[in-house]
């Protein structure tokens, strides 16, 4: 049932109330791409992100709160930063697979067709992003103690997604210092370089490798957390 | 005899308060310890501490030889853990549990089903092994922890009341199987069961306030204690000025009243015939005699200050 939520509800979901709305009010982008298009990359992702929510709940920090099989996984032969490793690819593979079904049945709501190598570079970008959001909820799944606060610290989190990532708007609406800043953040480097790359053609490899860069360091500093919260 | 599990002395910490202080001991191969004392004495963290769920502050433990933080991967290849609460996940099957475990420690599939078949059987569940955990009673989620510790076969088995919400058929069941890997494996227990450690151990370890109070097998523990009986004689009306003259006799040994009963320990059974004359004028009701087991060990009193 939660399979069939996220692959056919949610993305209609999105579409109905996001991107049949704000078409209305945006119609195009700065550079003159339908906005249906221009954000289409960008719903995919919250797809993605939604569904990655729910997969390190229950494989992480449900477990680790109710005290369910996570001690024993801790106990196997790994080091931390191995655990680290699998519980983030195991997320973002299942993420990466609702968000290329939704992709497809997204694609399908459009009025306007789109090339075929938006369904080979969504994904590819969206390891990336995936890599990074992973790593930041991985951090919160480790480092929260109360439902409350975990509940609380996503909410924020989706919130930042959705308006400090660039998924919905181009930062060249928002106040100029905050614009600027938001725009260097890796979540918003990597969702800048895809579509530059859809829409243009062109890609910049520094922006790519710093997101990707982060993303390393972030996951052994998650591996170290996690060391020291389990005193282990 | 090789030691199994050696610990030099380990300190653990929980905020400013000491749970461990300074332990130093060894566990041979092959041998059944029982881990005893009060809540607060430090069973369960000695527990978490030699199985790697979390370090200790002071000290070393060795596993098997091998330091168990700075070789912490090799040395959990030998270690199996069962926790006291029940923590496998409730939305998976009950073989889904294990199997995931034994993958982890890089067990093959069919060795895992093998196993995994083997030792359902013998703790009879079998039946249970694709139904949902949520959906199993307490008693058969515990022995599918059990099977879960061993299904990597490791050589040292760690049980934190390994009985606990079983039933008695479970309970023999379960003492069964782990009696059957006596001399085979260490299996290191904790239990809030005296008389279940009173059955299984070769060796018990009585803690308290961190420390290791008393360290040896129950007849060793007994020590000169060991012929020692446990009298209780319940009257009609036990006076006050009864209890006093009965508690005056030389060889009875720490007396004490609960409603109209007395309690009191004796050297030889001779004492209860003496006691016998000097209530013979009173009406008595119930009389029990009984040796000194590890219930009595434990009584705080008597633990700490012996008989006078």
């Amino acid at each position: 049932m939660s399979t069939i939520a996220f692959v056919v509800l949610i993305p209609l979901l999105l579409h109905i109330t996001l991107t049949m709305v704000m078409k209305n009010i945006f119609i195009y982008s700065l550079d003159k791409i339908p906005y249906e298009i221009w954000v289409f990359p960008g719903i995919v992702l919250l797809v993605s992100i939604l569904s990655a929510y729910g997969v390190l709940h229950r494989d992480l920090f449900d477990l680790r709160i109710h005290k369910k099989s996570f001690i024993p996984i801790t106990l196997a032969p790994y080091s931390k930063f191995l655990l680290v490793a699998g519980f983030l690819l195991s997320a973002i593979v299942e993420s990466l697979i609702y968000g290329i079904l939704s992709m497809l049945i997204l694609s399908s709501f459009l009025y306007q067709s789109i090339y075929w190598y938006f369904y080979l570079a969504i994904p590819l970008f969206g390891v990336v992003f995936l890599f990074l959001f992973v790593n930041l909820l991985l951090t919160i799944s480790i480092l929260t103690e109360r439902i409350t606060t975990y509940l609380s610290m996503i909410i924020i989190l989706f919130f930042f997604m959705i308006f400090g990532t660039g998924i919905l708007f181009e930062f060249e609406f928002y106040p100029k210092m905050l614009g600027t800043i938001l725009t260097y953040n890796p979540f918003s480097l990597v969702l800048s370089e895809l579509r530059r790359f859809l829409f243009s053609s062109h890609i910049n490899w520094i922006w790519i490798l710093v997101p990707i860069l982060t993303g390393f360091v972030w996951m052994w500093m998650n591996g170290f957390i996690l060391k020291r919260t389990l005193k282990q | 005899m090789e030691a199994s599990i050696t610990l030099k002395k380990v300190g653990k910490l929980v905020g400013d308060k000491t749970i461990l202080a300074s332990l130093t001991f060894g566990i041979e191969k092959g041998t059944l310890v029982a881990i005893i004392g009060d809540n607060e004495a430090g069973k369960s963290m000695l527990l978490r501490v030699i199985s790697g769920i979390e370090y200790q502050e002071y000290g070393q433990i060795f596993i098997n030889g091998l330091d168990s933080q700075k070789r912490r991967n090799e040395a959990m290849l030998s270690l199996g853990f069962v926790p006291h609460e029940l923590d496998l996940d409730p939305w998976l099957t009950l073989e889904e549990n294990i199997r995931f475990i034994g993958m982890l420690y890089g067990e093959s599939m069919e060795t895992i089903n093998t196993r995994m078949i083997q030792l359902s059987r013998d703790l009879h569940i079998t039946t249970y092994l694709k139904k949902m955990v949520k959906d199993i009673s307490p008693g058969i989620i515990k022995k599918g922890m059990i099977i879960r510790a061993l299904i990597h076969d490791p050589e040292i088995l760690i049980l934190d009341d390994p009985t606990a919400f079983m039933d008695a058929e479970s309970y023999r069941q379960t003492w069964d199987l782990l009696l059957r890997f006596k001399k085979e494996k260490t299996i290191v227990y904790v239990s809030q069961s005296l008389q279940e450690v009173e059955e299984a151990h070769d060796r018990i370890l009585v803690l308290e306030d961190g420390k290791i109070a008393l360290d040896g097998s129950l007849d060793r523990l007994l020590g000169s204690t060991f012929e020692y009986h446990q009298f209780q004689i319940e009257f009609e009306d036990l006076s006050d000025e009864l209890f006093k003259t009965l508690s005056k006799l030389p060889k009875v040994k720490n007396p004490s009243r609960i409603g109209h009963s007395i309690h009191f320990y004796g050297r030889e059974r001779g004492v209860f015939f003496e006691v016998l004359n000097a209530a013979s004028s009173s009406v008595m009701k119930d009389i029990r005699v009984k040796k000194l087991g590890l219930q009595d060990l434990m009584d705080a009193k008597y633990a700490k200050d012996g008989i006078h």
